[in-house]
């Protein structure tokens, strides 16, 4: 096991297996859809907001009312506030991390900078025993990695974050597993940078109701995506894993 | 002395027989297993299912021998002087399943034993019972019941 603090001070060399193009292809999608959500987001709320403020507004300051307008009025405030409920988007949950300034580790996979909050880490662990794989898994799952810590399942994070640009050689290049933290879950990383310190500013946050739910952000001053690994975990340790990996 | 016939009774300890596949290594119950042997003729059986490789002569009874490999969704692999026949009983038929080598008996507590990870999307991943750390070695411990559903367990008593 390899300790944190000291790994993060050394920038290991990343071996850059897919042509730098296709990575900023993938990143510029990922940036388009957080920008695309986001907007999609700022136009429910401006529709929705109006109803809100009109209908409860009388309800609140009853000048007198008639008991059939007084009841009308109710009746409207409830349903603009129930169909206010079921349509603007929801608000992704709420971490600590993403409110204040947070330390984030960069590393490589398959020539994508990724970063991860440091708070969600358990440890990184050189991939110097062999991983054992097990049979009629997903190919998402690499197999088991003995740890002193116990058992580590495997993620091929390059297949789950970028299947469509996946490439097999990509397996061969893995030097590192990367823990998260209360899971079992480890991901396969093929390179560890750096750790950096990102403010919620520089984040441009993405909701979880996309069609990736692990991805929290992206950060266009590093060129990066921000992943929520506490969701990716989730979502692999979850029952569904099996239609989502058929789906993938 | 009551301390550890209790703790025996909550945590028993296990004895496994382990075989290796293609460079892993596989444990089945031990009270599953009837014999070992060596290689032998297998006789192929016309129209058999592809998990059969045929049959053979067990001193006078006609024992099935199943295509481990090809169950476990692995490539084929060379008949080698390691390989070996086991003899298992499951699902109340005797059977053999064909495997690269057979390593060791291992003893393991139930405590010992990790399930498996609940993401397999193939019908093989149900024949993990879980795994295990052994001798800096992780081993991946099959529920023979498993291996095949029921209604090829009766197809097998056709042979």
């Amino acid at each position: 096991m390899i300790d944190m603090a000291q790994e993060m001070t050394k920038s290991l060399p990343v071996q850059q297996f897919v042509p730098e193009q296709t990575i900023q292809c993938y990143l510029d999608s990922l940036l388009q859809d957080a920008a695309q959500e986001l907007a999609l987001a700022e136009q429910q709320t401006q529709e929705l907001a109006p109803p809100v403020q009109l209908e409860v507004a009388p309800v609140v300051v009853p000048a007198e009312p008639e008991p059939e307008l007084e009841q009308e009025l109710l009746v409207e405030a409830e349903v603009a506030l129930s169909t206010d409920a079921e349509h603007v988007p929801p608000v992704f949950e709420q971490v600590a991390w993403r409110e204040e300034p947070f330390e984030a580790l960069l590393f490589d996979v398959g020539g994508l900078t990724l970063a991860v909050p440091l708070v969600s880490l358990g440890s990184i662990y050189p991939l110097e025993d062999e991983i054992t794989p097990l049979f009629g898994q997903p190919d998402w799952f690499l197999g088991i990695l003995p740890t002193q810590a116990g058992n580590l399942k495997v993620l091929d994070t390059a297949r789950w974050v970028m299947p469509e640009r996946y490439d097999p050689a990509l397996r061969d290049g893995l030097r590192f597993v990367i823990s998260v933290q209360g899971y079992d879950w480890g991901m396969a990383v093929h390179g560890v940078s750096k750790s950096i310190r990102l403010t919620p500013e520089q984040v441009k946050w993405r909701s979880q109701q996309g069609k990736r739910p692990w991805l929290a952000g992206t950060v266009i001053e590093h060129m990066c995506a921000l992943l929520d690994v506490s969701a990716l975990a989730t979502l692999i340790s979850a029952p569904g894993a099996r239609a989502l990996a058929n789906s993938r | 002395m009551k301390n550890t016939a209790a703790q025996g009774a909550e945590d028993p300890i296990l004895q496994w027989v382990t075989f290796r596949l293609d460079n892993e290594t596989y444990g089945i119950n031990v009270m599953q297993v009837q014999e070992v042997l060596r290689h032998t003729e297998i006789a192929p059986v016309p129209g058999a299912p592809a998990y059969v490789l045929g049959i053979i002569n067990l001193r006078g009874n006609v024992v099935t021998v199943i295509d481990t490999r090809q169950r476990f969704g692995l490539g084929s692999a060379p008949i080698t002087d390691n390989t070996r026949i086991v003899i298992i009983e499951a699902d109340k038929q005797v059977v053999g399943i064909l495997v690269d080598s057979v390593a060791e008996v291992v003893y393991l507590r139930q405590s010992e034993i990790e399930t498996a990870p609940n993401v397999g999307t193939d019908e093989s991943a149900k024949f993990i019972q879980g795994v295990c750390n052994k001798n800096n070695e992780l081993l991946i411990l099959v529920d023979l019941e498993k291996m095949m559903t029921e209604d090829e367990w009766a197809e097998l008593q056709g042979f």
